[in-house]
């Protein structure tokens, strides 16, 4: 009975200006944060945004993340061998051209490419010049032979502009991996003892196609990634997830409801929408709610050339012209006016 | 960078590369034994940045610089035979800088040189000691006694203070009219002193008194850097003050011949405030030496052309229609007119200055500090029987709350109250110049200081309470401090309003002390009450109390209408109708409607009814 009442106590009231109240939570932490902090000892590629920034960028529904970053769970094997690990890594990280290239010179007066392949990078990527001259043949529908380090391609043209075209696509190639996966490197879950990866790419679509890896806890931080992947649902969850994430990581905490608000009303139209101009508040029914944010003029002259009403339902605009706010103690109304008393006829 | 270009320095004159240096540790020692020698200019500095394979030579301005003097070979270039010299007045400053003695570093060079603070510093690797280890500070804090045994951070506030200090500020404040100045009424020389103090002779224009203090919590009144003081001594004139302020105004002419006057305005002048406001005033227009004046009084009569050219130019003919534009004491101010002064400008325009004198007696919300950034306000002013006292009936003149020392690391405080007291004891003046003894050792001084005159080595005191009469079963540290008397001051500052003036444009209140203003509420508190769902309360604030308006709002086409108060019905300028509703808004939306009318947009209102 107890603790029926004190459940009663947390759940919110009839007309209590729940948005208003996330804000504030939000945003007075949001002061004591401190912009770019502490950055963690690691793996180079695995530092992630945090702080204020990030905070931004999510509310913003900014379409990719300053720094995507996926952890990629494991199945079978791969999850506690590290060897096997390894591999689904290595089928993961994206390997590009330019990265294995020492030197790329073209002839064009005989119409080649010659390009000779860095032994050490190939090594460490565990390839073979001829494994990459097939994958460039196969990619770009070039010919190409293979002479120890060095890939020679011979172009059917001399023309100086497709040659030079060719040239800059073939250092943006991916030679293996997944593009846009980044670089996968191996971590240990330190209570489970589990492997699984981190990569600094978002290319969730394509990752969990890989063989070995858990499509089910596959996650990213790319909140759009997991919209395209698995729909508006995953994306509120992943919004949520994040925005407690890097207040925590600051040591801020946010009761989760106010975060789920704003993942709510971000995804409540099927689609993420920013909070500012072109989201959430760009689209307010209101025209002086809408002139009072930003782009005044703009909202003034289009409500005008459609003829737009205003029904003063907001709180914003009723501040404006002066009305009492229907919100708390102004969204309760009369039912009968007293003149209207007379009408109501006594029952006999 | 490759790595054989390791060895070539880039060398770059006021920021600009000149070209590379292939033994830059060479280079670097030539340059400055050029320098030293006088071959070339003192003013010329170089820097090896090894970080960044560069020499940076600067001989710009606008560098600081700070002289040092030369170590070689672990030996001071300030030979003992050339101090001796100095002492005699044979040789000077300059002398020792062109002879590469002593030299200038500018804030690059510093970074090459290894600094010994004195002879027992000095290793292989010293370059240059300072001349003196108090230099290491600046010359503010030097003036402060113990600067060592403070947190550096306040000595950053104490430079502040000191500079916001009353004292004696000019010896002939008496015929000088600045336009604010603050007068201490007894300044009294510190009994710390340090020698950076006494070198610029500031204790014959000081700006503090000696303060009695002990550090005790006065029940709850001197909590959170709040201060008690003692009103007794308040009436002896501890840290009154008197603020001067001058009014200065011109008999301007202007192009056509028109010019201002002083005199005092006729009622018939644009702008005239009424008969009292100029009952103050002298025959000439002018205000009476040691007249008291109040907020509101004028000080200089004056009458101005108007503003812009009337048509009935001539017509009116003797009279010309004139505008008041007297001096008026502000709101808030107060004072006796301390005196008038009749000048003339270098245009051959006659200028009134007119200085106003207020006595500024120490009062609640002044603002006092010591010479360590502890700053305080006064929060209470007791009664000398209500105050503590001591076993020899010593009442102190302030309270300082003792929780206000160990945060902030303010240990010179504690030393300057027990050598201010060992030298009111003994008669002395105590030196406090930094680093010139061991606190340990200055303690024991002080210590036997106090013994010699049978009061406690701590300095500690069995305090009375003087509202009970019973020992405080602590002993209390007391001690005597000096406290400057900054000039934020309650009486300047304090602003009050409940109803009052509004802007013209807005019928919002006014913001600003000037404007006898409101406190804005703002956005953020606008938020809250959102947030707490006070929807009256809300409106109160932002409708009933700011900018409230009632207006008529056409039936027909939502307008808004207004009153025609000769025929005595309400008119609606677009449809001439006459059935209106009588809606509150606020002024504000009535503007936006306005400006909205004026971009060619028609808004109307839908009354629900």
């Amino acid at each position: 009975m107890a603790k029926e009442k004190k459940d009663d106590e947390f759940k919110v009231k009839f007309s209590e200006p729940v948005g208003m109240m996330a804000a504030q939570s939000v945003g007075e932490p949001g002061t004591q944060m401190i912009l770019r902090s502490f950055h963690f000892a690691g793996i180079e590629s695995a530092i992630a945004t945090s702080g204020l920034p990030r905070i931004v960028e999510l509310v913003d529904a900014k379409k990719k993340p300053a720094t995507p970053l996926s952890t990629i769970y494991l199945t079978g094997s791969a999850a506690k061998d590290i060897e096997a690990a390894e591999k689904v890594s290595r089928k993961i990280t994206e390997v590009k051209m330019n990265t294995l290239v020492r030197r790329i010179v073209e002839n064009f007066s005989k119409g080649t490419i010659k390009i000779l392949l860095s032994g050490q990078e190939l090594e460490s990527e565990e390839l073979t010049p001829k494994q990459v001259a097939d994958k460039l043949g196969k990619l770009m529908k070039l010919d190409c032979s293979v002479e120890g380090f060095a890939i020679t391609i011979s172009m059917h043209t001399k023309n100086l502009r497709e040659i030079r075209a060719v040239r800059v696509k073939i250092m943006r190639a991916v030679i293996s991996g997944i593009d846009g996966a980044g670089k996968a490197v191996v971590q240990k879950d330190n209570k489970t003892g589990e492997l699984y990866l981190i990569s600094a790419g978002s290319n969730i679509e394509s990752i969990i196609t890989v063989e070995g890896v858990d499509k089910s806890r596959t996650y990213t931080n790319d909140v759009f990634a997991m919209y395209r992947q698995f729909g508006i649902e995953a994306a509120r969850n992943a919004l949520a997830r994040e925005l407690k994430a890097t207040l925590d990581e600051q040591k801020i905490s946010v009761d989760i409801r106010h975060l789920l608000l704003i993942a709510d009303a971000m995804t409540a139209s099927g689609n993420i929408k920013g909070v500012g101009r072109h989201g959430l508040s760009g689209e307010k029914h209101s025209v002086f709610a809408r002139a009072a944010y930003e782009e005044t003029i703009k909202h003034l002259i289009n409500a005008a050339a459609f003829g737009e009403i205003d029904p003063m339902r907001g709180v914003t605009e009723n501040i404006l012209v002066g009305k009492q706010i229907p919100v708390g103690t102004g969204s309760v109304k009369l039912a009968i006016r007293k003149e209207d008393m007379a009408k109501v006829k006594p029952k006999a | 960078m490759a790595k054989e270009d390791n060895n070539k320095y880039y060398l770059y004159l006021n920021g600009r590369i000149l070209g590379y240096v292939d033994d830059p540790k060479t280079y670097v020692k030539e340059v400055r034994e050029a320098r030293r020698k006088g071959l070339i200019s003192g003013e010329v500095n170089v820097a090896l940045i090894e970080k960044l394979n560069s020499i940076d030579i600067n001989t710009d301005k606008g560098r600081i610089r700070k002289p040092y003097i030369i170590i070689e070979d672990k030996k001071s270039k300030l030979t003992p035979e050339l101090l001796d010299k100095l002492w005699k007045h044979e040789i000077d400053f300059n002398y020792l800088l062109r002879n590469g003695v002593l030299e200038y570093l500018d804030a690059e060079e510093e970074e090459n040189a290894i600094v010994a603070f004195g002879d027992e510093d000095i290793t292989d690797q010293t370059t240059h000691m300072e001349i003196d280890v108090t230099a290491i500070f600046g010359f503010t804090v030097n003036t402060t006694p113990f600067p060592e045994h403070n947190n550096i951070a306040r000595h950053a506030m104490l430079a502040n203070f000191t500079k916001q200090a009353e004292g004696l500020y000019a010896s002939n404040f008496n015929i000088r009219f600045d336009s604010r100045a603050y007068l201490l009424f007894y300044p009294q020389a510190p009994i710390v002193t340090t020698s950076a103090y006494e070198g610029v002779n500031i204790k014959h224009h000081p700006s503090g008194q000696n303060f009695v203090v002990a550090l005790s919590t006065y029940y709850g009144y001197n909590m959170a850097d709040a201060v008690v003081i003692n009103k007794s001594a308040v009436d002896r004139g501890l840290g009154r003050s008197i603020f001067y302020k001058t009014y200065v105004d011109e008999e301007r002419r202007y192009p056509g011949g028109q010019k201002d006057k002083f005199k005092i305005p006729a009622p018939t002048a644009e702008g005239y405030m009424g008969e009292h406001v100029y009952s103050k005033l002298g025959d000439d227009g002018i205000i009476e030496p040691e007249m008291h004046v109040d907020e509101g009084d004028a000080l200089i009569g004056k009458v101005a052309p108007p503003r812009f050219l009337e048509e009935n130019i001539g017509a009116g003919g003797l009279e010309e229609k004139m505008r008041d534009d007297s001096s008026i004491l502000k709101t808030g101010e107060f004072g006796d007119v301390d005196s008038v002064v009749f000048t003339e400008s270098t245009g051959a325009t006659k200028i009134v200055k007119v200085r106003v004198r207020s006595l500024r007696v120490p009062e609640r919300g002044d603002k006092f500090a010591s010479r360590h950034g502890q700053k305080g306000v006064i929060a209470m002013i007791v009664p000398q029987e209500d105050m503590p006292f001591t076993e020899n009936g010593v009442v102190p003149d302030l309270l300082l709350n003792p929780h206000s020392i160990p945060t902030r690391l303010t240990f010179g405080h504690l030393l300057e109250e027990l050598a201010g007291k060992a030298g009111a004891v003994d008669g002395k003046i105590i030196n406090g110049t930094a680093f010139a003894e061991k606190g340990s050792v200055r303690m024991e001084e002080y210590s036997k200081m106090l013994e010699k005159h049978g009061f406690d080595r701590n300095g500690e005191e069995v305090l009375y309470d003087g509202i009970t009469g019973m020992p405080f079963k602590a002993k209390i540290f007391t001690g005597v401090v000096y406290y400057n008397r900054l000039y934020h001051m309650v009486s300047n500052k304090m602003q009050v309003r409940s109803r009052g003036k509004v802007q013209i444009l807005t019928h919002q209140p006014t913001e600003g002390k000037a404007r006898q203003g409101a406190l804005r509420f703002g956005e953020m508190e606008r938020d809250a009450l959102i947030g707490y769902g006070a929807s009256l309360l809300l409106k109160e604030r932002l409708l009933d109390q700011s900018d409230k308006a009632e207006v008529l709002i056409c039936k027909q086409c939502g307008d808004i209408g207004y009153y025609d108060r000769i025929k005595r019905v309400a008119v609606c300028p677009l449809d001439g109708s006459s059935s209106f509703e009588e809606v509150e808004i606020s002024y504000a939306f009535k503007i936006l409607l306005d400006e909205i009318k004026s971009l060619h947009i028609m808004p109307s209102i839908k009354l629900n009814l």
